[in-house]
């Protein structure tokens, strides 16, 4: 799990070491725990850091590799050994001929280690990856040319793996694919390669997605594609949509804060010309050839995992069978899938190996997919059969936001196409959303909850049916950011166990909205709550008499209880934030987390 | 040298607008249906400004999260100005961004984009001036600010609300300046406790620095009260680069609908059977006009439903207001109380703040004004002001 970068440039093109650091700053998404890079000419030059890509910026001597135009680096979070400058990439052999950068997990690492320790290769980290530059000496030592050491050596990896190697006093690139994300640019200053467009959107915005098996040579002139026999594979050229100016904050403090605040707008973008009032439809046209009519099942992982749940809510709502699976405990012997399932992988990033994995052992097992994803011509996206875009934008802040309230209408949307057809009511709701969250955004006490329980020592939310899923979601949003602990329940469940957990000093968030049947029984919990002296905050459009038991009240404005959960989540979004802000918490990047999650 | 760069000032709320700027500041107001700010934007842009430095203060987050980092292409930095204490001190606020010749104009007066051009190339082609401003013939000039030049064009006399009876011309609000202008803003005494910029400027005069006018023929117009939305929109859709009559392709239009031009029907609106919109209206983003609803000369903004059978007869709205079935604003001229003054005979239907409530078959006398959050239950003849957040029975 990590960003890596390379770059090769054209004869007026920019300083290597500005490329790479500046591609590795948007890539830092993908993990900040430690950086380097490398620049092979005239004589190789590895720098590298624990910490923030700050801590590189001011380790590496700018001055002396000034007019170098070859240089691969590597943002990382770690999986094999501790954040260390000696774990941080690019690893190289004990002569530094070959450095290597790498996102993935070499899984038969161990033993390629061991083979490598018994010939007398000393390592220096602890990584999985260093494996590779020492595999690549070997060949080189026999005598292969730089290409076919690097073939031979990606030949003996088994795992998952997107890895770029640069040569001693070389102005070539080579790169590998399989199962991890790397993307290849094709800019007039130069050839480009990263795990993710944004990385050198500034540069070019032609693009070459690889795909899994293939190897990449980059030189000044461009790349050449080629498969595991060594022949020429043509990947189409495509010319990506990217702004960059979404990448950047706005006068914000955070991106968290700015993509709370970018909802409105990214939730329009997510109905725009997929509702027909008039007609009374939702027209999906990514979807318009699918037609299914039995069991739905959803994978996927964290926030999304909770949408997902809210989905399969709202289909059984329209009549469907569906479930929701953590993608990493999903497995097709051990539930029911065959070709008349739709399995539905929901995933911001489309990137996410957990969830692709589970995708395709469903396709194995005959089931359709769909890909509910934020990021086109994403792993996802081109592996499953259909694919629904969530628009709503690049989101730079680890925390998910404005992508899960965009989920949220995705999958509503969805439910609608697939199950019984929305009434007026229902399609009206779900086009004031985006103006409702405006409102909260104007009109939120978020800031002066969080600060009245800024010292709690835990933080409860609770909820039943659509408003459940958001509970858990609440939940997470508070532990990423604030590093407290804060647990979401079915609020029926509390009483079953975690009622014990509550004291006067752990608030109580609990999410009703109308008047009916579930936020009667959901009122009843909020009493056993308050009669153990825990403070309550109620987020509620005032229907009920819910605030009676409250000490404060988050108002969301009244509509049914499906944009009711939209609504109340933007509130719980806000209190952690602001709680997070009290406790001078790093909000956008939080210790530990990475954003997109491709290792399984 | 060539000016690239701008300030606009858009930090104040525009008090005399409320009840609409309640929750927004004046210049993200809707002019036709886009905010004011955008078309400032528009004319910087179109005059070949690429980085604009935007000063915000009251509602900021709705001007960064409407704008975002650029604007067709030029780029957009905020500057945040947390009491606002005038123009002068607003600009001020962006000193540190300033090293070279600037342009700055107010970011909630439309401005046409000819007064851009003009105020750029006198500036560039004049190697004394500290500042150059931009001036049109205005009938209203005792009501903003006014500027008397020599022959030459050099500034004479530069003041606020002129009342002799010498002939001025209006202080458009448009300027380029070296950035040792700021040394006479750091100067004045706050005036009233506001630091304005055309006292920095009539300093600059006294000290016998080189201020120049500039005289631009073009719209520039300030809606000061509410029911002035109306009439920029309809000087949007007369002027040649205004605004066009145009329906979104994302709109949806029952085919027995009437669109009367001049009209414009923004992304995601549905217009019912029967229905009749137009002309002068601007329906913003995802708006509803119900089957057999009747909308003219009205600006409805984003996320308003109009219930069936309604109508709505010079009429402002804020967003996600609720018209409900059948009910009628009439339409003015009407009397509008605004704080202590009444303003006798503006062409006024009513106003409606943002999220208004009606349950249906309400009329709304001429001249009408509800605040933000009001509901007004079904049946109810309402004149006068409506506080926000009250019930009306």
């Amino acid at each position: 799990m990590c960003g890596i970068v390379g770059y090769v440039g054209s004869t007026g093109g920019d300083d290597a070491v500005d490329v790479v650091l500046d591609g590795l700053s948007t890539l830092e998404y993908r993990g900040y725990d430690s950086a380097g890079l490398a620049v092979p000419t005239p004589s190789m030059a590895v720098h590298k850091a624990a910490g923030e890509l700050s801590a590189l910026e001011e380790t590496v001597p700018r001055d002396d590799l000034a007019g170098e135009s070859v240089g691969i680096g590597h943002t990382r979070w770690s999986t094999h050994g501790a954040p260390t400058d000696a774990n941080a990439h690019p690893h190289s052999d004990e002569a530094e001929r070959v450095a290597v950068v790498h996102n993935g997990i070499i899984e038969n690492y161990q033993r390629l280690r061991d083979d490598l320790a018994d010939a007398g290769v000393a390592f220096q980290s602890e990584t999985d990856t260093e494996v590779v530059p020492h595999l690549i000496r070997r060949y080189l030592d026999r005598g292969a040319d730089p290409e076919t050491a690097f073939r031979s050596a990606i030949d003996q990896l088994e795992g998952s793996y997107a890895i770029a190697a640069v040569f001693d006093g070389s102005e070539t690139v080579y790169a590998a694919r399989q199962d991890s994300p790397l993307v290849v640019g094709l800019g007039e200053t130069g050839t480009y390669l990263a795990s993710d467009v944004p990385a050198f959107v500034d540069h070019t915005d032609r693009v070459c997605y690889l795909e899994d098996g293939d190897f990449v040579r980059l030189t000044a002139d461009g790349a050449v594609v080629t498969d595991g026999e060594g022949e020429t594979v043509d990947r189409p050229i495509e010319t990506v949509a990217w702004d960059p100016e979404d990448a950047e904050k706005s006068g914000y403090d955070h991106y968290m804060l700015k993509e709370i605040h970018e909802q409105p707008s990214s939730l329009r973008q997510c109905l725009r010309g997929r509702i027909d009032e008039l007609e009374g439809t939702v027209n999906l046209e990514e979807l318009s050839d699918i037609d299914h009519d039995g069991p739905v099942q959803f994978v996927a992982c964290g926030t999304s995992y909770h949408a997902a749940m809210f989905g399969a809510e709202r289909l059984r709502a329209g009549c469907v069978s569906a479930q929701a699976f953590l993608a990493s405990e999903y497995a097709s012997d051990r539930v029911p899938v065959d070709g008349d399932t739709l399995v539905v992988g929901v995933t911001q990033s489309g990137e996410t190996a957990d969830t692709l994995r589970a995708l395709r052992e469903a396709a194995r097992a005959g089931a359709t997919t769909l890909a509910v994803t934020n990021t086109v011509a994403s792993s996802a996206a081109r592996e499953c059969d259909h694919a629904l875009y969530i628009r709503a934008g690049p989101e730079i802040g680890v925390a998910a936001t404005k992508t899960f309230a965009s989920q949220q209408l995705a999958l509503a949307m969805l439910a609608f196409e697939l199950g019984d057809d929305p009434t007026r009511a229902e399609l009206e709701a779900l086009r004031d959303v985006p103006g409702q969250v405006q409102t909260v955004l104007e009109t939120t006490d978020a800031k002066a909850v969080a600060e009245a329980y800024v010292d709690a020592d835990a933080y409860f939310s609770v909820g039943r049916g659509y408003h459940y899923p958001v509970a858990l979601e609440g939940a997470l949003k508070m532990k990423e950011i604030t590093y407290r602990h804060a647990e979401g329940f079915a609020a029926g469940e509390l009483k079953h166990g975690p009622l014990a957990l509550v004291t006067e000093n752990t608030p109580v968030f609990a999410i009703v909205t109308g008047d009916g049947e579930t936020a009667r029984k959901t009122i009843g919990n909020v009493k056993q709550i308050a009669s153990r002296d825990a403070p309550i905050v109620v987020v509620t459009d005032g229907k009920s008499r819910v605030t009676r038991y409250a000490d404060h009240v988050l108002e969301i404005p009244a509509t049914d209880d499906l944009g009711g959960s939209v609504l109340a989540n933007v509130q719980l979004q806000l209190v952690a934030y602001w709680i997070a802000h009290g406790l001078e918490r790093s909000i956008d990047k939080p210790r530990h987390l990475a954003k997109s999650v491709t290792v399984e | 040298m060539s000016i690239r760069s701008a300030v606009v000032l858009a930090a104040g709320e525009g008090a005399r607008l409320r009840p609409l700027t309640k929750h927004r500041p004046k210049p993200m107001l809707p002019a036709a249906t886009k905010p004011i700010l955008e078309h400032v934007f528009d004319a910087l842009v179109d005059a070949g400004i690429t980085e604009i430095t935007v000063v915000v203060g009251y509602g900021h987050t709705h001007v960064q999260s409407h704008f975002g980092s650029t604007y067709r292409d030029s780029s957009l930095e905020y500057v945040v100005q947390d009491k606002q204490l005038g123009s002068g001190h607003a600009l001020l606020a962006a000193e540190s961004a300033v090293s070279e010749p600037r342009l700055v104009l107010n970011g909630d007066q439309l401005v046409a984009g000819q007064i851009v051009e003009d105020v750029l190339d006198a500036h560039e082609n004049d190697d004394d001036a500290l500042a150059t401003l931009g001036l049109i013939r205005h009938a209203d000039v005792g009501e903003y600010g006014g500027v008397i030049c020599e022959d030459d064009g050099t500034v004479e006399t530069i003041v606020e609300r002129p009342r002799d009876d010498r002939t001025y011309k209006l202080n458009a609000g448009v300027y380029a300046f070296e950035p040792e202008l700021f040394d006479y803003l750091h100067g004045p005494e706050p005036h009233l406790n506001e630091y304005s910029l055309v006292d920095g400027i009539a300093n600059a005069v006294d000290a016998e620095e080189t201020v120049r006018g500039v005289t631009s023929d073009g719209i520039w117009i300030d809606a000061t009260y509410p029911w002035d939305l109306l009439e920029v929109t309809e000087t949007l859709f007369e002027s040649a680069d205004g605004v066009e009559s145009t329906v979104s392709s994302t709109a949806r239009v029952h085919e027995s609908a009437t669109i009367v031009e001049p009209t414009v029907i923004s992304a995601d609106c549905v217009v019912g059977p029967g229905a009749v919109v137009g002309p002068n209206v601007a329906l913003g983003e995802n708006v509803t006009v119900g089957a057999n609803a009747v909308v003219e000369h009205s600006v409805v903004d984003a996320d308003t439903r109009v219930g069936s059978g309604a109508a709505l007869v010079d009429c402002v709205t804020g967003r996600n207001v609720r018209v409900g079935t059948g009910s009628t604003v009439v339409g003015g001229p009407g009397d509008v109380r605004v704080g202590d003054r009444v303003h006798e005979g503006e062409q006024l239907g009513a106003l409606l703040a943002d999220r208004v409530r009606d349950d249906g078959g309400v009329t709304y006398a001429p001249g009408t004004i509800v605040g933000s959050d009001a509901v007004i239950n079904a049946g109810t003849t309402v004149r006068g002001t409506v506080e926000e957040g009250t019930e009306v029975q």
